[in-house]
């Protein structure tokens, strides 16, 4: 039951995550800005999906978005950085 | 008789697999709740013209709402533990619990780092004279 109600939140959420991110780089045209977006997003349905007892499937793709997120707003933040000072 | 027979370790069981489905369920909706949250406030701050980067707060808010989601889920971790699962299962909680402690610390940092950016960004803004200063 839970397995199911979270799996479907997570399409939701990677959705929602898919909009956000389409309308954030058509308004602002920030292309670091839509990606940071995204990457959040992505990240709440990755956790949504571990929260279902996971499969080692699951688990690797939850560690791999989580990893791939940490990388990326790494780099933007130091991007960031570099622009105040 | 065992003392784990005269208590009945599966009612044990029972009991800790409920509280870790309830723990797990309301960990899970304030992520999505979080989501939903931002992505209504996005709907109205995406269209609105603003000074100050307005996509900075919405994604701090976000953030928080993971953090304490994750707090949850970590909770719903522990009392896994309550009951002596098999070894695959140990190490799937393992795995998971040290994905959900890394995120809760980067998420943590990312949380600061980006609080400070949103100061410095306001303090910016702020005409010269006005002494606009953080809180």
């Amino acid at each position: 039951m839970i397995a199911t109600v979270s799996r479907d939140a997570a399409v939701l959420v990677t959705a929602a995550g898919l909009v956000v991110a389409t309308a954030a780089l058509a308004r602002t045209r920030r292309a670091p800005l839509a990606l940071a977006l995204l990457l959040d997003f992505f990240t709440a349905a990755a956790l949504l999906r571990l929260a279902a007892p996971p499969s080692w499937a699951a688990l690797g793709a939850a560690a791999l978005t989580i990893a791939i997120r940490q990388l990326a707003s790494r780099g933007l933040a130091a991007a960031r950085g570099a622009r105040h000072r | 008789m065992s003392l784990a027979d005269g208590f009945g370790e599966q009612n044990l069981e029972d009991v800790v697999s409920v509280l870790v489905r309830l723990v797990e369920a309301a960990g899970a909706a304030i992520i999505f709740v979080g989501a939903v949250i931002a992505f209504a406030r996005f709907l109205l701050v995406a269209f609105r013209r603003e000074g100050l980067d307005p996509f900075a707060r919405l994604r701090l808010d976000l953030g928080r709402f993971l953090v304490l989601g994750l707090e949850f889920q970590l909770a719903a971790d522990i009392l896994r533990t309550a009951v002596a699962p098999d070894f695959t299962e140990l190490a799937q909680l393992a795995t998971v619990a040290a994905i959900r402690t890394a995120l809760n610390f980067f998420l943590g940092l990312e949380i600061k780092e980006e609080t400070e950016l949103v100061r410095a960004d306001k303090a910016a803004a702020a005409p010269p004279g006005t002494g606009a200063h953080p809180p």
